[in-house]
């Protein structure tokens, strides 16, 4: 083979690699840019909702962008396609997650202000009492009183909490108030209903 | 006298809070009053939160479900 031949040869095998990297680097980038948009819009949500889910998303993206820096077009390509896919599912978590703690708050809501209503009225009567029923001394009546005035604080933030959007506060703290509710009934001597247990 | 039998008695929801005493015999408002509040005289608190089904107080019977305030 001449040198002529050879050099015509690496001349064209030098312009197929660099056709190649031209190729992918473009979708590569596109890629990385459609991912960062998909994922920039269900992060804020994806962080209340599915915070672990996020942070390995965001993960792979950075990985994805590390991989173009270092020029290595094709695994970046394949990486934010990934993430792309990746953002849809943390949509569908996020939205799953919502409709599980929207279903949770509308189960407590339902119940928790007639359990809180039921302990008021057997606080109030106790009050008048002239002596405790058995099982029931002072220090554990005045101290359901003090759970009973929590428990409502709690139960107003809760609402609040609810009503603003918040649906994990809202649920954390309808579930503490249904805890302390049910502490508090069985110290009264009162059955909680089976909802709470 | 008996403890609330059936938590979900009368109504069957099972957030219902509503606390029930299921009448025995001997069985009368001061005793049940005494029994959950500790005092005989808070009785008329039994008798309002049943006046649907209570219009004497000396009149209950044996199996009657009661509400307990």
């Amino acid at each position: 083979m001449s040198k002529r031949l050879i050099f015509a040869i690496i001349t064209i095998a030098c312009c197929f690699a660099l056709t190649a990297c031209s190729t992918v680097k473009a979708p590569a980038e596109a890629a990385i840019t459609a991912a960062d948009q998909a994922l920039a819009g269900v992060s804020k949500e994806a962080s209340q909702y599915v915070p672990d889910q996020l942070k390995s998303v965001q993960e792979a993206l950075a990985a994805a962008k590390a991989n173009l820096q270092k020029g290595e077009y094709q695994q970046a390509l394949t990486g934010a396609q990934d993430v792309a896919a990746k953002a849809k599912d943390l949509a569908k978590a996020v939205a799953a997650k919502k409709d599980e703690l929207t279903k949770a708050w509308q189960d407590m809501s339902s119940g928790l202000p007639g359990m809180v209503n039921a302990i008021q009225s057997r606080v109030a009567i106790l009050s008048k009492s002239r002596s405790l029923p058995a099982g029931l001394d002072k220090d554990k009546f005045e101290s359901a009183k003090a759970s009973l005035a929590t428990v409502t604080q709690t139960w107003t933030e809760a609402s609040n909490a609810f009503q603003s959007g918040n649906l994990m506060d809202a649920v954390g703290k309808a579930k503490a108030v249904k805890e302390k509710a049910v502490e508090i009934m069985n110290a009264l001597g009162m059955k909680a209903p089976a909802a709470a247990m | 006298m008996s403890d609330d039998p059936k938590q979900e008695a009368p109504g069957s929801n099972s957030w219902d809070a509503t606390q029930w005493h299921e009448v025995v015999k001997g069985d009368t408002l001061s005793k049940i009053a005494a029994k959950y509040y500790g005092d005989a005289s808070l009785y008329p608190q039994i008798l309002e939160a049943n006046k649907d089904i209570l219009t004497d107080p000396d009149k209950i019977r044996v199996g009657q479900k009661l509400r307990i305030p």
